[in-house]
């Protein structure tokens, strides 16, 4: 739109003024139709029906009333689960360490400015990000699950693969915005690849780098609370258990804690960031 | 120092203590059961086109009731805008948070458990999990407004949805279209999954091959769901140059 009112600009005002502009608006608005046609066929082929989105509610609401409340709170208070929070704050710690470890390479690699070479491994580097990203942290858990057995040994290397795609990519953006100045100066003076990494790059982004891995350990936490589900330990595998046992109270429970906890690591990460901005 | 020792107690907690060593076994065996994975099954490809399609079309429709949703909670969370602020804002950013904060595969059990099993449970679960994030930037983007367009339009006698309409939309709508494509790419990654606890598309194809053992099936799936979020990020590439 805005390459549109520049060229228009450059060759003066339009002669007449027109609310409808022939191609432009022709082709918006037939865009605007397809995707409403489309979602339109999407509702009749799911078989979407609409009109439980009226009375879904009174029966949702039962649902929740006669089943899952009062929810069971001694159950989340229980030795056992309070363990198993521990265990998930473990994996969701050791994940974010080894991801962030091995993202800071990827991202070196990845980013196009920075990258050692790029035909061969700037392309290869973005490949091995995006396949970590693409794919949904729920399927390496089973993938891992399924070659190692179950154990938080396949959560924490689930949680490490989920981390390397989230981190790195940040940091590969962090690093394609760095001012290029000193790493020019380096170079000029002869520094080799890792010099100009350690002295010309580094200290630019670390402090950024530093509120990334927070971060990363945030939603680290908040996948790690549902890697159990799939067998790797944790508070998901109580989640699993009671959902399959029916216990809904217990289940009920359980996502509170779920939710308060979320909550907690959410305001300490938020703390943690701002720390880190203003000591910078 | 701390970190180490943290590290330390971690890796022993988690890693030595609660993996059964002797089940995994010697590294030969670990690599036999990973390469059980390096085939594809192309036979099971034509069964997969449906299940695919499913998995895109719950993210389009979870994305539109997401969007949906998030006008009022975008509204009442816009501390410019907000019409009553001691409870509407609260009301919102908490709104906001929870529904940011619960995984898509919790939201996906509680819908399950309310609506039964089917795409309409996952449609409203990735409606529920895109809320919080759409709204939060989208009520961010109507905080950054250009305040004297809004006051141009009331001095010229506009009402509240003149005001709306031609002084707060035109300047929020470019940020927030970027904001939902981007989401709609992730709705994509998130409902590929959502099979797995009963809400349809490529998970559901995903745990069968699973269940049974079919291991080049499982690769062939994950190959789908790679194609389907190739399929969506160009997709997202070039709506997104077409708006902004």
């Amino acid at each position: 739109m805005n390459a549109q009112t520049n060229s228009l600009s450059s060759q003066g005002a339009p002669r007449e003024w027109r609310r409808f502009h022939f191609p432009r608006d022709f082709v918006r608005w037939g865009a605007l139709l397809g995707v409403l046609v489309f979602l339109a066929w999407t509702t009749e082929y799911l078989g979407i029906p609409l009109e439980r989105f009226v009375t879904m509610w009174p029966k949702l609401f039962g649902v929740f009333t006669n089943r899952y409340y009062p929810p069971d709170i001694n159950y989340v208070l229980d030795h056992d689960y309070l363990a198993s929070v521990v265990d998930t704050i473990q994996m969701a710690y050791l994940g974010m360490l080894f991801g962030v470890l091995a993202a800071i390479p990827l991202a070196w690699f990845a980013a196009f400015n920075m990258s050692p070479n790029r035909f061969v491994i700037y392309p290869a580097g973005r490949f091995v990000l995006m396949c970590a990203r693409a794919v949904h942290e729920t399927i390496w858990t089973i993938l891992f699950v399924t070659i190692l057995g179950f154990g938080m040994l396949a959560g924490v290397l689930a949680l490490t693969v989920f981390c390397i795609g989230f981190a790195g990519k940040l940091f590969a953006e962090e690093i394609e915005a760095i001012d290029p100045g000193p790493v020019e100066a380096m170079r000029a003076t002869g520094a080799n690849q890792i010099q100009v990494m350690l002295y010309g790059v580094w200290p630019q982004v670390r402090v950024a780098f530093t509120g990334i891995a927070i971060y990363t350990w945030d939603v680290a936490f908040r996948a790690a609370t549902v890697v159990g589900f799939f067998g790797a330990g944790g508070m998901g595998w109580y989640l699993k258990r009671n959902v399959y046992q029916i216990e809904s109270e217990r289940v009920a429970a359980i996502l509170l804690s779920i939710i308060a906890l979320v909550m907690v690591s959410e305001i300490v990460s938020a703390w943690a960031r701002a720390r880190v901005a203003k000591a910078k | 120092m701390a970190v180490l020792v943290l590290v330390v107690w971690s890796v022993e907690a988690t890693i030595i203590a609660d993996t059964e060593w002797d089940r995994i076994g010697s590294v030969s065996q670990v690599i036999e059961s990973t390469l059980r994975f390096f085939a594809v099954d192309w036979s099971i490809l034509r069964s997969l086109v449906k299940p695919a399609l499913e998995t895109l079309m719950i993210a389009c429709l979870g994305t539109l009731l997401g969007v949906i949703t998030c006008i009022p909670v975008a509204w009442f969370g816009a501390l410019n805008i907000t019409p009553f602020k001691p409870i509407t804002y609260p009301l919102a950013r908490f709104m906001m948070t929870l529904s940011r904060s619960i995984h898509e595969i919790v939201w996906a059990l509680i819908f399950v458990a309310g609506v039964g099993l089917g795409s309409f449970a996952g449609v409203l679960a990735i409606a529920m999990r895109s809320v919080g994030f759409i709204a939060k930037m989208a009520s961010e983007a109507i905080e950054d407004i250009d305040k004297e367009q809004v006051e141009a339009i009331r001095a010229v006698g506009g009402n509240g949805v003149q005001v709306v309409r031609y002084a707060i939309l035109p300047q929020v709508l470019p940020v927030v279209i970027g904001v939902i494509i981007f989401e709609w790419e992730i709705n994509i990654r998130r409902s590929a999954v959502l099979g797995l606890v009963g809400a349809g598309g490529l998970g559901l194809a995903f745990f069968r091959q699973m269940n049974t053992f079919n291991y080049p099936g499982v690769t062939t799936v994950i190959l789908a769901i790679l194609a389907l979020i190739l399929l969506g990020e160009v997709l997202s590439y070039f709506s997104r140059r077409a708006v902004i």
